[in-house]
């Protein structure tokens, strides 16, 4: 792939993230809240905010306010929680880590089921197994996650109580027990994810299997392995790459609500509590990190994609 | 000698929701080793599901209802799996009609040859990727051992039908299908990969079943012909034989149908005056990209003109800039220069214009809106150009459609009464000139001649002079008066019909009119 192509999905990816920086700023400036009274109280007195005001560059223009924050984070620099007086960039790095590990998980098992599956339902179209693989799929697309956690939560941690109920546990701290608290969200995550993306591969699976590339490969004598692994996966899977790039989108917003049922300290959850307690430099702190990742997952699919099919680099 | 191709007495049904639909009906033919047998028909013929059943990949609804295929002395039918997965690539091999699309387009050149060496002569990777290169030299194909890296995309039409030709060859089969092999690709590129098949054919003396519904090309490689017409075989004689004798009343109306460039259907000269005049006209196609844009030229700097009731053929190879000129006449693609009509210049083309210059497309198909009845394609343009509804059945009429045609929808018609609707869609507006862009290529030969006597027969109701784009030479030399000859987006000659063959034509012209299949004979 040439070096112009790389840096120009580079340079897209750094103006996405100015524009979303921009956006953030300017939505933390009109919400209702005073960054003053935030830190010092409903009755703290005039003087003091006044002072909490300029010490906080408060009083400054929207834009110069928007140029130290922003030239903050160029240096790594996120801000300062209002809440507790700490750094937000690393706490939220760290929730971060946790999200971005239940996602990886989710993403992983999901791709496990769901390829063979939709393989399978593309290759007995009209038959049994599709109509059964179309069913779970749209059940599992149907049904909003917090109905998936309760069922998995009812019936894998209290029924046979085999997981722990929620929580969550670093893997450095204890492996096994760290496993068997991510067990149950990550099913609750991969449901959907596997519902949505056996249906995507169904379909890509099909049409590639009625492609004359593959009837060609047929022709030429090929064995049925070779044609299915070669010929046709290859292809069918190459827009699978982009569908899950789109779904660490949905990750980042739809696992807020799994990391709330299960109280996985997760960046959905820290973002939460950031919007709830008026914490600003958090909100903007999350809210990019957030962006920056989807961004980035994007750029790993675009970079996957043209690896993948060299079609894409002389576009 | 025994043939190495015997089918006798083959029928097979498709099941479809009306009842089955009898697609081939009691063909017997036979192939003798190192023969090369043409298989003519034209859509529908049933041609290319015999050459399905040979390999035995039937689509699920078919039913064979009897007859025997044998192939080196052995049934076909009914043998197993893994037997027919021995045959297929390894005895018979097959070039598909279409190598934009027959071709992986995620595994590299090399890899789609090297496989089958690998699979049908037990070669070794590294035995195979030598012998792949020695083959793509073999089917002329500059730097052979750099193409074995590249992808399919990354090379012309001709270029890929070379590959799929060393992978059929390469394994040496005892029988090769060919499908429609240069039917996708443009005249000059056809003709070539034809003499590629002659030379390749002497060099390995494979035997030959090539299907086409080009008797122009069938008469060049084939030593024998058959042709077929619903599933029935009519007529199987030497290729000579065949093309100067037919017994069967269906060949001779094929024969008579291909267009034979020395058989002028038009006679008279057109007046001097100009309609239309195109000047330094330029079509530039642009791609956004992150900073400016991508340019790719459409057409270059052409200078033209059409003269009241003249027929002007536009020829040239696919990607030449034809349909281009045709999409800047009509303002579907912004030009640069200036267009006139009668002498005036055409800044905004406003309805005066629309009204001379009518344009008929290629596919009828996606031309016609799918959601109209016959007679509503038909009012609208008849209210806009100050007509009415009530003459529907007077322009059926004159493309020699029933009126009852009127409360038709598009999907009821044959291709060739669809391209007859969007004439008279064209007509409707008594236009002076009509632009039409290779309106008779997805049509079979014997619908073309009717369309093109169809459009002579209007021409002389009403004077209307055509703009005739067009990649069949032949074709275009029966009709036109002067022809526009296109290559790389530039107007490389411009030419009165009479002045071809004379020395004064363009070196290009020459080797287009050169490659163009001899017709029939």
């Amino acid at each position: 792939m040439s070096a112009r192509w790389l840096l120009r999905r580079l340079l897209l990816v750094f103006y996405t993230l100015l524009v979303v920086s921009i956006l953030v700023f300017a939505i933390t400036q009109v919400l209702p809240a005073d960054a003053a009274v935030t830190l010092l109280g409903e009755n703290a007195s005039v003087e003091a905010l006044a002072a909490v005001r300029s010490r906080l560059g408060l009083n400054d223009p929207v834009w110069l306010q928007f140029w130290h924050w922003i030239a903050g984070v160029a240096q790594g620099n996120l801000g300062v929680s209002m809440r507790t007086g700490q750094p937000v960039g690393p706490t939220m790095l760290i929730a971060l880590s946790r999200s971005l590990l239940l996602a990886v998980c989710s993403i992983g098992l999901m791709l496990v089921v769901a390829v063979p599956l939709g393989v399978l339902a593309a290759l007995r179209r009209g038959k049994a197994a599709d109509l059964g693989v179309g069913l779970v799929s749209y059940l599992g697309v149907s049904v909003p996650e917090f109905v998936t956690a309760t069922v998995v939560l009812v019936v894998l941690a209290d029924r046979l109580q085999w997981l722990p109920a929620t929580g969550y546990v670093p893997l450095t701290e204890n492996f096994w027990d760290g496993v068997r608290h991510l067990v149950a969200p990550v099913l609750t995550v991969s449901i959907v994810l596997v519902a949505h993306v056996s249906r995507m591969v169904r379909s890509e699976t099909a049409d590639v299997l009625s492609s004359d590339y593959v009837a060609a490969a047929r022709l030429k004598g090929l064995s049925g392995r070779v044609v299915l692994l070669r010929h046709v996966l290859r292809n069918a899977l190459l827009p699978v790459v982009t569908v899950v790039a789109l779904d660490v989108g949905y990750l980042l917003g739809g696992i807020i609500v799994v990391e709330e049922i299960f109280a996985i300290p997760g960046i959905g959850r820290q973002l939460l509590v950031a919007i709830e307690n008026r914490d600003l430099p958090a909100m903007q702190a999350g809210a990019l990190i957030m962006a920056a990742t989807y961004a980035f997952a994007n750029f790993l699919a675009d970079l996957a994609y043209a690896f993948l099919d060299r079609r894409i680099r002389y576009e | 000698m025994t043939p190495l191709l015997e089918i006798r007495d083959y029928t097979l049904d498709f099941q479809t929701r009306a009842g089955p639909f009898r697609a081939l009906d009691g063909v017997s033919l036979a192939v003798a080793p190192g023969e090369v047998l043409g298989l003519v028909g034209e859509s529908g013929s049933g041609k290319t599901t015999l050459a399905m059943a040979v390999m035995r990949h039937l689509a699920g609804n078919a039913r064979e209802r009897g007859g025997s295929i044998r192939f080196d002395g052995r049934e076909l039918i009914g043998i197993a799996p893994a037997e027919v997965r021995a045959l297929r690539g390894r005895r018979i091999g097959m070039v598909f009609q279409n190598p934009a699309t027959s071709l992986n387009p995620t595994l590299t050149l090399g890899r789609q040859i090297t496989e089958v060496l690998e699979r049908h002569r037990g070669l070794s990777p590294r035995a195979a990727a030598t012998e792949a290169v020695d083959w793509l030299g073999r089917v002329e194909l500059r730097n052979p051992a750099a193409l074995m890296r590249r992808d399919p995309h990354q090379l012309s039409g001709g270029e890929k039908q070379r590959v799929v030709i060393a992978a059929t060859f390469a394994v040496h089969p005892d029988l090769i299908l060919f499908d429609e092999p240069t039917t996708a690709l443009d005249v000059i590129t056809g003709a070539r990969i034809l003499e590629l098949f002659r030379r390749l054919r002497a060099e390995t003396g494979v035997t030959g079943l090539y299907i086409s519904h080009d008797l122009a090309v069938v008469s060049r490689i084939a030593d024998r012909v058959a042709v077929l017409r619903h599933g029935r075989l009519l007529e199987q004689a030497p290729a000579a034989t065949l093309f100067h004798a037919p017994q069967n009343d269906y060949t001779r109306r094929l024969i008579a149908s291909v267009p034979k460039p020395e058989h002028r259907l038009v006679q008279d000269t057109p007046g001097a005056e100009k309609i239309l005049e195109a000047d330094h006209l330029g079509v530039a196609y642009w791609r956004p990209r992150l900073f400016g844009r991508q340019i790719f030229v459409g057409v270059h700097d052409v200078t033209l003109d059409v003269r009241a009731g003249e027929i002007l053929g536009v020829v040239g190879e696919s990607g030449s800039g034809k349909s281009t000129i045709a999409r800047a006449l009509t303002g579907l693609a912004h030009a640069t220069g200036e267009i006139r009509l009668d002498g005036a210049l055409v800044g905004r083309m406003g309805r005066a214009y629309r009204r001379a210059v009518q344009i008929i497309f290629q596919h009828p198909d996606s031309s016609l809106n799918p959601r109209q009845r016959i007679g509503e394609i038909l009012a609208r343009p008849l209210r806009l150009y100050g007509g009415s509804p009530r003459e529907i059945p007077d322009l059926l009429a004159q493309v020699h459609l029933p009126a009852e045609y009127a409360h038709r929808w598009p999907h009821q018609l044959s291709g060739g009464e669809k391209q007859r609707v969007a004439i008279a869609r064209a007509f409707a507006a008594r236009p002076r000139l009509v632009i039409c862009d290779e309106i008779t290529a997805a049509l079979d030969v014997s619908v073309q001649a009717a369309v093109i006597e169809l459009l002579l027969d209007l021409r002389r109701q009403h004077g209307t002079a055509y703009l005739f784009i067009t990649h069949d030479l032949n074709l275009v030399r029966q009709i036109a008066h002067r022809l526009a000859v296109m290559q790389h987006g530039e107007l490389v000659d411009l030419l009165g019909i009479d002045d071809l063959g004379s020395g004064r034509e363009n070196a290009y012209t020459r080797a287009l009119m050169e490659a163009s299949p001899a017709p029939v004979g």
